[in-house]
């Protein structure tokens, strides 16, 4: 039974949510963008309202005022401007976009992390804490006021856009750009309002969130990101339904506090669902749903960000690339121990994005949870490896992640784009939240390094050859997902699948696998990043501070090179060893993730055409005396075209210009 | 090479309140062109989806030699022997001419699902599970057939209409098929391409499979065809041979209206 009270007390939270979910949906609608930084510029809103009053001592208002109508809006056409209008110019996928958002989620917790810190902050409340007596009724006024802020804002909109041509123009815009502009609609000006608008929603949701639970730079973003489920469920479209549904999460939230299972262990299952109901939402609802009406067509597969064409490079100039990688992996070895324990992290992350290489830059599917599937080799290798020698539970970690990998991949099947990524993405926070933060699950693991036949890996060095020898493991698994026939049917999946289903490819089949053998590969990767740490740590595996930002770092590096992902690695560790801080590789990631628009291919394209460049000499020369042939086969005429050519002979002797002869 | 007799038996297909496709039998014949004609909207992409699988029928049949492939999917149809290309190309951009090719050859394997699995694992391993040379031979046979060796090793991205119908014909043929759909193979085609397509599909139907042409081309349809269907609204209106069709009353009424 409903009790009035409870419901009454999620009311607050409820509205928020609905804010959260409407915000995604119109800046969707009014874009043609799904925004995945949508968390994160409300984060970014609530530091910035928080630095105005807690820092400066602005007054709450002013502070209101400033970040609401002026940094918001600002932030919005900035966005417009410099990310997401050079990409719509030039008819950039929705797979590109939405790599850019993420791309600025990444500059965003980054820029957040380093200004302002890790720790929590408390920031003062927009609207304040009044409750109100009434009989036995405990009444939230200020949960009334955010229910009206939310109903009142977006009627207002709704007002605004369907009783003036602005609401047509920007159907126009996002439906059909050019056709709109070609119809005299200043496109990018409507594309700049709605993007000041969607910031607006999110910097407001932001606020507002930040007052009921507290601010740092992960949690709230986190917390609007698993709000996804309410446009989802909207299906892209509806804003009662999207407004409805945040508010009957908040109340569904509240009553759940209403009962608890007698079971100890069922307890601590009910107590997990109801502090993750978003996520639960999440992943059921894009289970169920097998269709996401997405405007502006299909977000497609990833083809426009991996570039490599088979059997491009050439075997000479691949065993230069390998021989050089190999050299500089081996190099640590002459580290100090400090420096070689940094470094002994980048096999094991390597291994893990080269596994996003598999699934993203060699067949085109979209995998936001691959550190869902990391954890989860780490996880089965802690609790394996107790009993079981050490190699098989290496294997049983890679199993366990591969299972779930499989369960993705099946219903990835039928989803592409948009769709898929999120799903992956709920996968991975359902992971993280279910398993990973369950003391049940994390309690008394110890990680040890594993030993095979009696040669311990205790030490510093071995433990990296170790690891070199796994991912070496993983590059022939690469090569052989590349090569032959097994690489051309998936590039034929990520370049046309209905092409690939034209010829046999069972693209059913290899997309469950190339899922499967991703989420073992990473399995195994984790299981190296827990070895390595001799510490299961739930927050190395989180979906945003790690599934995210892995993402962006692989598709930067160029999502089609599996050498181009270890140096991804490389780097990550690399710039964390120099700043002394976990967060600072998120800024220049997320830079170049979003401006990826510019830099099709990423950082393995750049490199492959500085190559092209600095070989032009020779290649020119080979294709010139490949050009000239040896001798020209003579000319044969019929006698129709000896005829033609007499007559043209005859009408226009010898000169060269055409008209000039005639008289 | 035996078979090669793709029927559609009273086959329907509703799209809302429009019944695209209006209780259509048709039949290919090995070593014959089939040609579907008909004006714009007269349902014979939609019966050619119905064909490979795109679309499930509403009601009737599809069988491939006496077998029931009607609930098929498009890729387990291609590993039964059918071919086809595409009105709205769907070539593997990123890839050469000669890989083209080679998808279409390396994956005619009607093994079971669970064999084919097996297989991809033994290859991501590295076992040589596929037959490449055995392959390569096909491809190279096909190239020189559609007179594509020029542009062998182009990336498919970089080439032109013409010549990219002339490759998804290839990666067709390469997959050495009983029955070859093909939507509009001529549209985008010039003259001599055209002229081209036609010796190709001589020499197809010379060694045995079955071709089903839709085609807008009426004198292609006239010159390369043994049996013709006509389509309107949904329905069969005439069968036969070219002769029949063309002069038939209804097909006239059809175009002339």
């Amino acid at each position: 039974m409903l009790a009035l009270d409870y419901a009454l007390a999620g009311l607050g939270l409820g509205a928020i949510a609905a804010l959260s979910g409407v915000g995604v949906l119109l800046t969707y609608r009014l874009t043609g963008v799904f925004n995945m930084a949508h968390g994160a510029i409300a984060m970014i809103a609530a530091y910035l309202f928080w630095q105005c009053t807690a820092g400066w001592g602005l007054p709450v208002w002013l502070a209101a005022l400033l970040v609401l109508a002026v940094a918001s809006p600002g932030l919005g056409m900035l966005l417009e401007r410099f990310v997401f209008r050079p990409l719509q110019r030039r008819f950039a996928t929705p797979a590109e976009s939405l790599v850019a958002t993420i791309g600025l989620l990444v500059l965003l917790l980054g820029v957040a992390y380093v200004v302002w810190g890790p720790q929590t902050r408390h920031p003062a409340a927009l609207v304040p804490e009044n409750v109100v007596q009434w009989g036995s009724l405990t009444l939230h006024v200020d949960a009334f006021t955010d229910l009206g802020i939310v109903i009142a804002g977006t009627l207002a909109l709704g007002i605004v856009l369907r009783l003036t041509a602005l609401g047509t123009q920007i159907r126009a815009v996002v439906d059909r750009r050019d056709l709109a502009e070609l119809s005299g609609v200043d496109a990018d000006r409507v594309s700049a309002i709605g993007w000041s608008i969607g910031c607006v929603f999110a910097s407001l949701t932001g606020i507002l969130l930040a007052a009921q639970i507290s601010l740092n730079p992960f949690g709230l973003t986190l917390l609007v990101l698993e709000t996804f489920a309410i446009p989802v469920l909207a299906g892209l479209r509806s804003i009662p339904i999207a407004i409805a549904t945040g508010i009957a999460l908040g109340i569904a939230q509240s009553e759940m506090n209403l009962w608890s299972p007698a079971n100890a262990s069922l307890s601590s299952i009910w107590d997990a669902l109801h502090a993750n109901l978003p996520v639960v939402l999440l992943l059921v609802v894009l289970l169920v749903r097998n269709r996401l009406a997405e405007g502006g067509g299909d977000a497609g597969s990833a083809t426009t960000f991996a570039r490599r064409r088979a059997g491009a490079a050439s075997n000479r100039r691949l065993a230069v690339q390998y021989a050089l990688a190999a050299g500089a992996m081996i190099l640590p070895l002459t580290f100090n121990s400090v420096h070689l324990r940094q470094a002994q992290e980048i096999p094991a992350l390597g291994i893990i994005f080269v596994s996003i290489v598999a699934v993203t830059g060699y067949s085109g599917q979209i995998s936001l949870g691959q550190a869902g599937y990391a954890g989860l080799g780490a996880l089965f290798f802690a609790k394996a490896s107790g009993g079981t020698p050490q190699i098989i539970a290496l294997l049983v970690a890679a199993l366990a992640a591969g299972v779930v990998g499989f369960a993705t991949g099946y219903p990835a099947i039928r989803r592409r784009g948009l769709f898929l990524a999120l799903t992956t993405f709920a996968v991975g926070a359902f992971v993280s939240r279910f398993v990973f933060a369950q003391p049940y699950f994390t309690n008394d693991v110890e990680v040890n390094r594993p030993s095979f036949f009696g040669l311990s890996l205790q030490g510093d060095r071995a433990f990296y050859l170790f690891e070199l020898a796994l991912l070496a493991f993983a590059f022939l698994v690469m090569f052989n997902l590349r090569n032959g026939a097994l690489g051309r049917s998936l590039i034929a999946i990520r370049d046309s699948e209905d092409g690939a289903r034209s010829v046999g490819v069972d693209v059913r089949v290899l997309k469950v696998l190339i899922f499967t053998v991703s989420a073992m590969l990473a399995g195994l990767g984790g299981a190296l990043l827990a070895q390595q740490a001799q510490a299961f740590d739930p927050t190395a595996f989180d979906p945003l501070e790690a599934s995210l930002p892995w993402f962006a770092v692989v598709v930067v590096f160029g999502a089609d090179s599996a050498v181009a992902a270890v140096i991804g690695a490389g780097f990550l560790v690399l710039v964390n060893a120099l700043t002394g801080q976990a967060g600072a590789y998120l800024i220049p990631i997320g830079l170049l993730a979003a401006f990826l628009g510019r830099l099709p291919g990423g950082a393995a394209e750049l490199g492959r055409r500085t190559v092209d460049w600095l070989m032009t000499p020779t290649a020119l020369m080979r294709r010139y005396t490949a050009a000239v042939p040896p001798s020209r086969p003579p000319l044969v005429l019929s006698d129709r075209g000896r005829l033609a050519l007499a007559r043209v002979r005859r009408e226009q002797p010898a000169s060269p210009a055409e008209g000039s002869a005639r008289p | 090479m035996s078979g090669g007799r793709l029927e559609g038996i009273d086959l329907v297909k509703r799209f809302g309140g429009l019944t695209a496709v209006d209780e259509v039998t048709v039949h290919t014949a090995p070593s014959e062109v089939t040609a579907l004609i008909g004006p714009n909207g007269a349902g014979k992409t939609t019966l050619f989806q119905c064909l490979t699988g795109v679309e499930r029928p509403d009601s009737g049949r599809v069988l491939l030699d006496g077998t029931d492939i009607t609930r098929r999917s498009p890729d387990a149809r291609a590993r039964l022997g059918i071919g086809r290309t595409f009105q709205r190309l769907a070539v593997f951009a990123t890839m050469t001419v000669a890989d083209n090719l080679g998808v279409g050859a390396e994956n005619r394997n009607s093994a079971p699902t669970l064999v084919r699995t097996g297989q991809l694992l033994l290859g991501i391993l590295g076992f040589p599970v596929v037959d490449e040379k055995r392959h390569q031979r096909r491809v190279d046979e096909v190239i020189e057939l559609l007179g594509l060796r020029e542009v062998r090793d182009a990336p498919a991205g970089s080439l032109p209409t013409g010549t990219l119908r002339l490759v998804e014909l290839g990666r067709a043929l390469c997959h050495d098929p009983q029955v070859l759909l093909l939507d509009e193979p001529a549209s985008g085609l010039d003259t001599t391409e055209t002229r081209q397509l036609q010796r190709v599909l001589r020499d197809v139907t010379g060694s045995g499979v079955a071709v089903l042409l839709v085609e807008h081309d009426v004198d292609l349809v006239f010159d390369v065809a043994d049996r013709v269907y006509a389509m309107a609204e949904g329905k069969l209106i005439a069968a036969g041979t070219v002769d029949e069709v063309r002069t038939h009353p209804a097909v006239l009424e059809a175009y002339l209206s």
